[in-house]
């Protein structure tokens, strides 16, 4: 945790702070659905789709990383941990299952 | 053991498609609704924003005392904490000292609580009119599977009016396809409306639990001259220190 001067000296503008969550949870809200998508059509059940969720959003997640960030995920953010790697994933999620039952209801059942 | 019904296809077209298209457009007019019913600000009296002013204005040398030196900044504190220590911006100074009024009875508190009462009436309103509907159109029979399996718990919320014992939890009835529409909307809200709607109700609610502080600043019943004598004491407290001090070394570090 940076101390009070630190802070002071260069300091962490909460707007800037928000527009990256937005980004963050735009791209997560777009990519869970189209995964929902995909493992509706793949047909996956329980625990494959699951997973198939939890990779998708780890392949995103290296993008988002390697594009977005270029690599330094501290300089955007305060905890990379749980704004870049865990942001958002479960929100996504909720998306993820509706378009996964939707998709799989229209194909497979 | 799989179990597979067959059913109609035209249960798609019929059912899940409808059911989805008045969820979004619900979505979407609950959004400019509560644009619409959002009431512009009062216009306050110059006494009220003053007072409202000279705190914000407190507040703000005390978050940002490092960006002046510390001449400056002991002028500003003085002058400050001797006017709050005074009630010089009091709106009404006789008034000091007595309890505040009865909440109910001030016109702006009511205002703020008639804003929230049309907040909520704007998601409770659609909310049991979809469910009423869904119930009075399409209960007592299943119209998909869930692609995951859930325990038998479930079995009573998302079957109800499928009275058949055996029928695997998967297959669940349109209900719950309401449920699944409910919390799972939210992206395609995002991508309609943009990042800040109002449209989901999950996200609204969540807002409720948790109320930002900035609007919270001037609650009713609160009384303002002693937010200005705490404000004074927190004032009094900070320990100036003035940002560019030392600052030859950093930026020669930085060379």
């Amino acid at each position: 945790m940076p101390t009070e001067r630190e802070l002071a000296i260069s300091p962490i503008v909460q707007e800037s702070v928000q527009h990256n969550t937005r980004v963050i949870s735009n791209i997560r809200s777009l990519t869970a659905s189209l995964f929902g998508i995909a493992s509706g059509i793949l047909g996956l059940e329980s625990y494959a789709g699951f997973a198939f969720y939890l990779l998708g959003t780890f392949f995103v997640s290296v993008l988002i990383w390697a594009f977005l960030a270029k690599g330094k995920q501290g300089e955007y953010f305060q905890g990379p941990l749980s704004e870049l790697w865990a942001g958002d994933v479960l929100g996504g999620g909720m998306s993820f299952v509706l378009t996964w039952t939707l998709f799989y209801g229209l194909v497979r059942a | 053991m799989v179990q597979t019904i067959h059913r109609d296809p035209a249960l798609f077209y019929w059912i899940l498609f409808p059911i989805s298209i008045v969820m979004i457009l619900t979505g979407v007019l609950r959004h400019y609704a509560t644009i619409l019913l959002q009431t512009t600000p009062k216009k306050l009296t110059l006494p009220a924003l003053r007072e409202q002013r000279q705190l914000l204005h407190g507040i703000n040398l005390r978050t940002n005392y490092s960006a002046i030196s510390s001449a400056s900044f002991a002028a500003r504190k003085n002058y400050l904490v001797s006017a709050y220590k005074n009630g010089d911006f009091l709106k009404d100074p006789d008034n000091r000292g007595k309890p505040a009024g009865n909440p109910m009875t001030d016109p702006a508190a009511m205002e703020g609580m008639m804003g929230m009462m049309k907040g909520n009436m704007a998601m409770m309103i659609p909310q049991t009119l979809i469910m009423g509907w869904i119930n009075a159109f399409f209960a007592g029979f299943v119209i998909m599977k869930l692609p995951f399996p859930l325990t038998l718990r479930f079995k009573s919320m998302l079957q109800s009016g499928v009275a058949t014992r055996d029928l695997d939890v998967r297959w669940v009835s349109s209900l719950s396809w309401y449920f699944l529409n409910l919390f799972g909307l939210q992206s395609v809200f995002i991508f309609i409306l943009g990042n800040d709607n109002a449209a989901s109700q999950m996200a609204q609610q969540m807002q409720q639990m948790n109320p930002s502080g900035a609007g919270g600043m001037f609650q009713p019943g609160q009384d303002p001259d002693k937010m200005f004598k705490s404000e004074a004491e927190n004032l009094e407290v900070v320990e100036h220190e003035y940002i560019l001090k030392g600052v030859e070394e950093r930026v020669l570090g930085l060379v």
